[in-house]
């Protein structure tokens, strides 16, 4: 048994923000066993209250403005780091990796490198040097291990420890009552999420399966143009927008879908979902996934077993998919039962803790 | 498919019906023709094909597995190898090569929705011969035209006016509204048609007959969507969007049986759209433009600049004044329904000149209207937000002052565009050049009673909100761009039995568009995106950004070649003596055109189009 470890976590995202690199971030601070943690992150609103409330310490640094916010993050980490040197740093984030990369320079501190996907890409420079330093990485799909390995991370180098999910609690209920529902959850910024590809698909849904119906789950500066673009085809009848909703409500309105369809596309300069924690959240509540067969949701969806995977470009494959689900519920309960089995093997403590067992070799090798 | 007319008819005697209408609509489809009649419901269908994909078995109207579902299509169907895909791992199977028997397929899998699968510019007609259903339905910009006429229980519709003409039970008459409408704004706007009776499928819906009924039921399937408000999302973003939906756009319209041409201007759409193909094809794009003898409207020079940037195989068509004075005249009477834009002609000779070597040619159509190329949207968005202690007929009154000085007529038009209190009314007023504080003096009896009334596109978009870019924008995508742009273009080219397709009119592309914000839009002097797109895309910058289509001497010509022509119908034409415009006053304005005193173009245009038209139609009917 090794003796705890002190690990620093450097993320720019963390809770309370909403976001996939948050949420993995905060579960596996929040469940590691052997490693004692500190994070290191930025200054949000409502951040106090949270941090309050947490089990390990948490460093908030102020930035002066949106734009100096990654600056700001690896000064702050760099001071953390030097007046409290950790045993290991757990970078989160590739622009978080100047701070990791000058504590190893300055303390000889290794670290372990996160890759989630769309960073890499659009910081390409930062990337190659963070992971040319990075005593290993972890990357969260078998489309991040790619572009870990294009931007130079050599082999043995590479983890893949995709992200987790929390098991249901019992008091969640039952889900499902049969009706046609369908269920995707996003924020709607990004455009590459497909919300528009699967509001084209639904007339054609419609035509095949009278009752059915859209339930869009999240907010953000692009909903009022998805908001117009049903109305445009005709679907506002069936497709609604329930805005930002708690978690509690989210998990409730998804364990009663029928299917997810997030069909998320390759942008035209790369990036795109690095794994896609949403697909697993509606898997492990039984419900099959409909996804675009690109990037990181080849991992979160394994085709014809836990969901179906289409050309999320085309409307029409994401229609029929949709459709076909809807209208076989022995084949939907099927994929939803081998979608949830599947999901537990990616239950939070067991990737956190697969985790923790490298930043241990890691810093054992030092 | 390349189909180029099609028609069909709910009544008793269907089969004379459909020949004679077809008949009319040789040119659309010169390579075949084709009659489909279901003679328990008296139903018929009918299509002449210009043959460009799957030329040996593309026959129409075509049939499902066990033929009771008919269709015929007059159009693209660009998704279709997608769709054909995804039917044959269905179970359908396929006779044919063609896109047709898509539909048919496809309308067996969705029923009347299948029109939300398309990707393309078509009408088309599905006959359910089961359900005893026909299904008509129109793209969604109105790229292919279709004209119907519902009366007394039957049913007839056709590609072109004209065909339905030829089988019109008795004589027919002129819509005298549709007239003062088509002198106001310069084509036939929204459903109307100028013979009374008949009416135009509007772009994005469809028309559904059931035997039982035997009424039509028109629904809306697609609207352009309201220009989103801004998201944060960086320009690099959206230009790369563009980048790909155009890419793709351009991809799927150069597929094709036969060789396949770009209309290069030489402004930036299609410029844009020359270079995107020329990366697409194997060898040197065809490239074709037109130029002129007389006036300074010569876009020669810059696309000759952008086809040597390409290695096109360019092509260069003069329109002397000789072919003007034969040619021009004769190709207004030809076409279906009147048409007074400008570069009518100038496109029809294009198309014609282009011909010899390819049956298909691409073009820039539609990207004024998606990407905000129009200077008016800036000028009427300022308008908008004139300081309010400025008193509200100031403008109005720099107008007036400076409305005959030669060389302030700039600041007229912004003076003009910025005074007034209603943003829709002075938008009409511009794109229709103020026709209609003429109407008063030009109106022969047959339209005097219409000289103060309201012209008016019907319900659409016709509420400017807080988005006054984005409002006007949509307007002109829902009325001027399937009424004038689209109309001359599909008449243009089909005249020459040559297709034209145009990458900015795609579904995708247009729905992305709508998601910028028209701010964005309008930004350094309108079509941001394209601009910067071009900005990436063309090494040097050999287009000229401050054009946008083809254009026409017109003035010079109605000075010149037309001249005789014009003078002859003042004295000559019905559109006088049977009382629709004044002889006198437009005798009167000829002339003051032709001394050089004012220059009276855009007035007498549209009078010398339709009296070209209806001397051609009119006076033969009644004869």
């Amino acid at each position: 048994m090794t003796a705890s470890l002190y690990a620093l976590v450097l993320t720019p995202d963390f809770p309370p923000e909403f976001g996939g690199i948050q949420l993995l971030m905060y579960q596996l601070v929040s469940h590691f066993a052997r490693v004692n943690p500190a994070v290191v992150t930025v200054k949000s609103s409502g951040a106090a209250a949270f941090d309050r409330e947490q089990p390990f310490r948490i460093v908030r640094v102020p930035s002066p403005s949106r734009r100096g916010r990654i600056a700001a993050l690896n000064a702050g980490a760099l001071v953390e780091g030097l007046l409290r040197p950790p045993d290991v740093v757990l970078c989160g984030h590739i622009a978080a990796s100047p701070a990791a990369w000058s504590l190893r320079q300055a303390l000889r501190i290794p670290y372990v490198q996160y890759l989630h996907g769309r960073e890499a890409v659009t910081r390409p420079r930062l990337t190659a040097g963070g992971l040319r330093s990075a005593a290993a990485v972890i990357v969260v799909s078998r489309y991040t291990e790619r572009l870990a390995r294009h931007y130079g991370a050599h082999d043995w180098k590479i983890h893949r420890i995709p992200p987790g999910v929390d098991l249901p609690e019992a008091s969640e209920g039952e889900q499902h009552d049969g009706s046609p529902t369908v269920v995707s959850v996003a924020r709607l910024d990004q455009r590459y999420k497909g919300m528009d590809v699967l509001i084209r698909a639904m007339p054609l849904v419609h035509a095949k399966v009278p009752q059915a119906r859209l339930r869009v789950v999240g907010d953000g500066p692009r909903r009022g143009a998805y908001e117009r673009l049903a109305e445009a085809v005709g679907a506002s009848a069936y497709v609604s927008f329930l805005g930002p909703l708690s978690d509690q409500e989210r998990n409730a309105v998804v364990a009663d879908a029928a299917v997810f369809a997030m069909p998320s596309r390759l942008p035209a300069d790369g990036g795109g979902e690095g794994f896609g924690i949403v697909y697993l959240e509606a898997a492990v509540r039984n419900v099959p996934s409909v996804a675009g067969a690109v990037a990181g949701a080849r991992d979160a969806v394994v085709d014809g077993e836990t969901g179906l995977l289409v050309d999320p470009t085309d409307h029409v494959a994401v229609a029929d998919a949709l459709a076909q689900l809807l209208t076989d519920p022995s084949q939907r309960r099927a994929l939803g039962r081998a979608a949830a089995e599947r999901a537990r093997e990616h239950a939070w403590p067991i990737v956190a803790g697969r985790v923790e067992e490298l930043l241990v070799k890691v810093a054992e090798r030092r | 498919m390349g189909v180029c007319g099609i028609c069909g008819t709910a009544q008793s005697d269907g089969e004379q019906v459909i020949k004679a209408m077809n008949a009319t609509m040789r040119h659309r489809g010169p390579d075949d023709e084709g009659i489909y009649m279901d003679a328990r419901a008296n139903l018929g269908l009918g299509a002449r094909r210009l043959s460009i994909i799957d030329l040996e078995g593309g026959h129409q109207p075509l049939a499902n597995e066990d033929r009771s579902v008919w269709a015929v299509l007059n159009g693209e169907i660009y998704n279709f190898p997608a769709l054909r895909g995804r039917l044959l791992a269905a179970g359908h199977s396929f006779a044919t090569r063609s896109d047709t028997e898509v539909l048919v397929h496809l309308y067996e899998e969705y029923g009347i929705d299948l029109v939300h699968a398309l990707e393309g510019m078509y009408v088309f007609a599905i006959w359910d011969a089961a359900r005893g259903r026909l299904l008509v339905a129109r793209d969604r910009f109105g790229e292919k035209p279709l004209f119907y006429s519902a009366t007394g229980g039957n049913l007839v519709f056709a590609s072109e006016l004209t065909a339905l003409l030829a089988v019109a039970p008795s004589g027919w008459e002129i819509d005298p509204a549709v007239v003062d409408a088509f002198f106001v704004y310069g084509y036939v706007p929204g459903s109307a048609a100028i013979v009374r009776g008949i009416r135009q499928l509007e772009p994005g819906h469809m028309l559904l007959w059931e035997v039982d009924s035997r009424r039509p039921d028109v629904r809306r399937y697609w609207a352009p969507p309201f220009f989103a408000s801004d998201d944060g999302t960086p320009v690099r973003d959206l230009v790369e969007e563009t980048r790909e939906l155009l890419e793709r756009s351009v991809r799927a319209r150069l597929i094709s049986d036969v060789p396949v041409g770009v209309f290069l201007s030489g402004g930036i759409d299609s410029t844009l759209v020359a270079v995107l193909a020329a990366r697409s094809i194997a060898g040197p794009l065809k490239t074709y433009t037109v130029g002129y003898e007389v006036g300074s409207v010569d876009e020669r020079a810059s696309a000759r600049k952008v086809a040597a940037l390409i290695d096109a195989d360019h092509h260069e068509l003069v329109v002397t004044t000789g072919v003007v004075r034969d040619a021009v005249p004769a190709m207004l009477s030809r076409v279906d329904q009147p048409i007074a834009d400008q570069a009518f002609a100038a496109l029809e000779a294009l198309a014609h000149f282009a011909r010899r070597d390819v049956k298909v040619a691409v073009g820039g159509e539609g990207a004024d209207e998606l990407f905000a190329g129009y200077p008016r949207y800036r000028w009427l968005a300022r308008g908008a937000r004139l300081p309010a202690w400025l008193p509200r007929d100031v403008p109005a009154r720099v107008a007036a002052r400076v409305s005959h000085v030669p060389k302030l007529g700039r600041l007229a038009r912004m003076s003009d565009l910025l005074s007034g209190e209603d943003t829709l009314q002075r938008h009409l007023e511009w794109v229709s050049d103020h026709r209609s504080t003429r109407r008063a003096e030009l109106y022969g009896p047959r339209l005097r009673e219409l000289t103060d009334s309201k012209v008016l596109v019907d319900d659409a978009g016709a509420d400017v909100g807080q988005d006054v870019v984005g409002s006007l924008m949509r307007l002109d995508l829902l009325h001027w761009l399937p009424g004038d742009v689209l109309m001359k273009a599909d008449r243009a080219t089909m005249r020459a039995s040559l297709e034209l397709r145009t990458p900015y009119l795609s579904r995708e592309l247009a729905e992305f568009a709508a998601s910028v914000p028209s701010s964005v839009h309008v930004k350094h002097g309108g079509k941001m995106l394209l601009r910067r797109l071009a900005h990436d895309l063309v090494p040097a910058r050999g287009y000229d950004i401050r054009k946008t289509a083809f254009r026409s001497p017109c003035a010079q010509w109605l000075r010149g070649p037309l001249l005789p022509k014009l003078r002859e119908q003042v004295s000559e034409s019905a559109l006088y003596s049977d009382g629709w415009f004044d002889r006198g006053t437009v005798g009167r304005l000829v002339e003051r055109h032709r001394s050089g005193q004012e220059d009276l173009t855009n007035t007498l245009w549209p009078v010398f189009a339709l009296a070209c038209w209806y001397d051609a139609h009119v006076a033969r009917n009644d004869g």
